[in-house]
C-alpha cells in the first residue's frame, strides 16, 4: 500500500457558513430583523416568545422557527399566541440548529410580509454558539435559577451574543442568586453585551425588551421602505 | 452530540474530496482542533472512529492535532494511492 497525503485545509464549518450567508442575504433583502434565541434548557425562551407575541403580535408580523431535540411542544405553545405558522424543527438528537434547517424552515415563511423572525434554538449553551444560522444577532437568555458564573463557564456563547436577557427575576427574593455578580461575569466575557432583565411572569423589565424590538423593527422597516 | 455533528461534516468533506479526486480508499484523516473551538477532542475522536469504521470508509483512522485559537478544519487526507493511480486516464 502506498499512502499519499492530500492537502485539504477545509474549515469544517465552511458549508454551514455558506448556507448561513445565503439565509442572511434572504433575510436582509427583506429587511427582516432575525434574532437567534439561545440558552440552556429551561431558561425561558419559549415563555419570553409567548409574552413577546402577546405584546407585539398586533403591531408587527412576527415569524417563529423553533428547534427542539424531540417533540413540537414549544412550537405548539407558541402557535397559541400567533395566527401565523410556527415552523418546528425537530433535530432528532442534534444539540443545535444548523443553517440548512433554518433555510428549509424559511421556505414556508413569507419573509416579504415579516418584520421580525425569532429562531428559538435548541436549549444548550455550548453547541449553538458554533453554528451560524444567518441571523442578525444571537440573544442569550440567562435565568436567575442558574449559577452566576454561567458566562464564565460558557464564554463562547456569551461572546457570540449581542444581547442578553436575564429571565425570571421575579424569583430573586427566593434565591441566593447574586444578580450583580452575574452581570459582572457577563461584562467580563463580553463588555459590549446589551442587557435586559425581565420577568415574563410579572412583566417586570419586559417594556425595555419590547421597546428594543420596536426600535429595531422600525429601523428595519424604514430600510425596507427606502429599498422599495 | 455536537462532536457527532462535526464528525459527520468531517466525513462529508472527506467523501467529497475522495469523489472529486476519484479516490476510494481513505487511510486517515487529519483534523485540527483549536483550544477555543468548543470541541472536546476525545469525544470527536470517538465519533470519527465510529463513522470511519463504516462504509464507504475502510476503517480509516482519525488523527486530531490541537492548536491555539478556534481553528476547526480538515487538514489532510491520507489515501491508499495504488488503486486511484490505476483508475486515472
Amino acid at each position: 500500500m502506498t499512502v499519499r497525503v492530500i492537502d485539504v485545509r477545509e474549515r469544517v464549518m465552511a458549508r454551514n457558513n455558506e448556507i448561513a450567508a445565503t439565509v442572511r442575504q434572504r433575510i436582509e433583502d427583506e429587511c427582516v430583523l432575525a434574532l437567534n434565541l439561545v440558552s440552556s434548557p429551561g431558561a425561558g425562551k419559549t415563555t419570553l416568545l409567548e409574552r413577546t407575541l402577546d405584546a407585539l403580535g398586533d403591531e408587527m408580523a412576527i415569524a417563529v422557527v423553533t428547534g427542539d431535540v424531540q417533540t413540537q411542544n414549544d412550537a405548539d405553545r407558541i402557535a397559541r399566541h400567533t395566527p401565523r405558522l410556527v415552523q418546528a424543527v425537530v433535530t432528532g438528537g442534534a444539540c443545535h440548529l444548523d443553517a440548512s434547517q433554518v433555510d428549509r424552515a424559511l421556505e414556508a415563511i413569507d419573509l416579504a410580509h415579516t418584520d421580525l423572525l425569532f429562531i428559538e434554538n435548541v436549549g444548550n449553551l455550548v453547541c449553538p454558539a458554533a453554528w451560524d444560522l444567518g441571523e442578525r444577532a444571537k440573544v442569550v437568555l440567562f435565568s436567575v435559577t442558574e449559577g452566576e458564573d454561567k458566562p464564565l463557564k460558557y464564554p463562547r456563547m456569551f461572546r457570540e451574543a449581542h444581547y442578553a436577557v436575564m429571565t425570571k427575576i421575579d424569583l430573586l427574593p427566593h434565591l441566593s442568586f447574586d444578580l450583580a455578580r452575574a452581570i459582572r461575569a457577563m461584562r467580563e466575557v463580553n463588555p459590549k453585551l446589551e442587557l435586559f432583565t425581565t420577568s415574563a411572569a410579572t412583566g417586570q423589565g419586559m417594556e425595555a425588551w419590547l421597546g428594543f424590538l420596536r426600535r429595531e423593527v422600525a429601523s428595519a422597516t424604514a430600510a425596507r421602505l427606502v429599498l422599495r | 452530540m455536537h462532536e457527532m455533528s462535526i464528525a459527520l461534516e468531517v466525513c462529508r468533506i472527506a467523501e467529497a474530496r475522495l469523489a472529486h479526486d476519484k479516490l476510494d480508499r481513505l487511510v486517515g484523516v487529519g483534523v485540527v482542533v483549536g483550544d477555543d473551538a468548543g470541541i472536546e477532542p476525545t469525544n470527536l475522536q470517538f465519533c470519527l472512529d465510529v463513522l470511519l469504521a463504516q462504509p464507504p470508509f475502510h476503517a480509516a483512522t482519525a488523527k486530531i492535532a490541537r492548536c491555539a485559537g478556534d481553528a476547526l478544519r480538515v487538514d489532510y487526507l491520507e489515501v491508499d494511492d495504488d488503486r486511484p493511480r490505476d483508475r486515472r486516464p
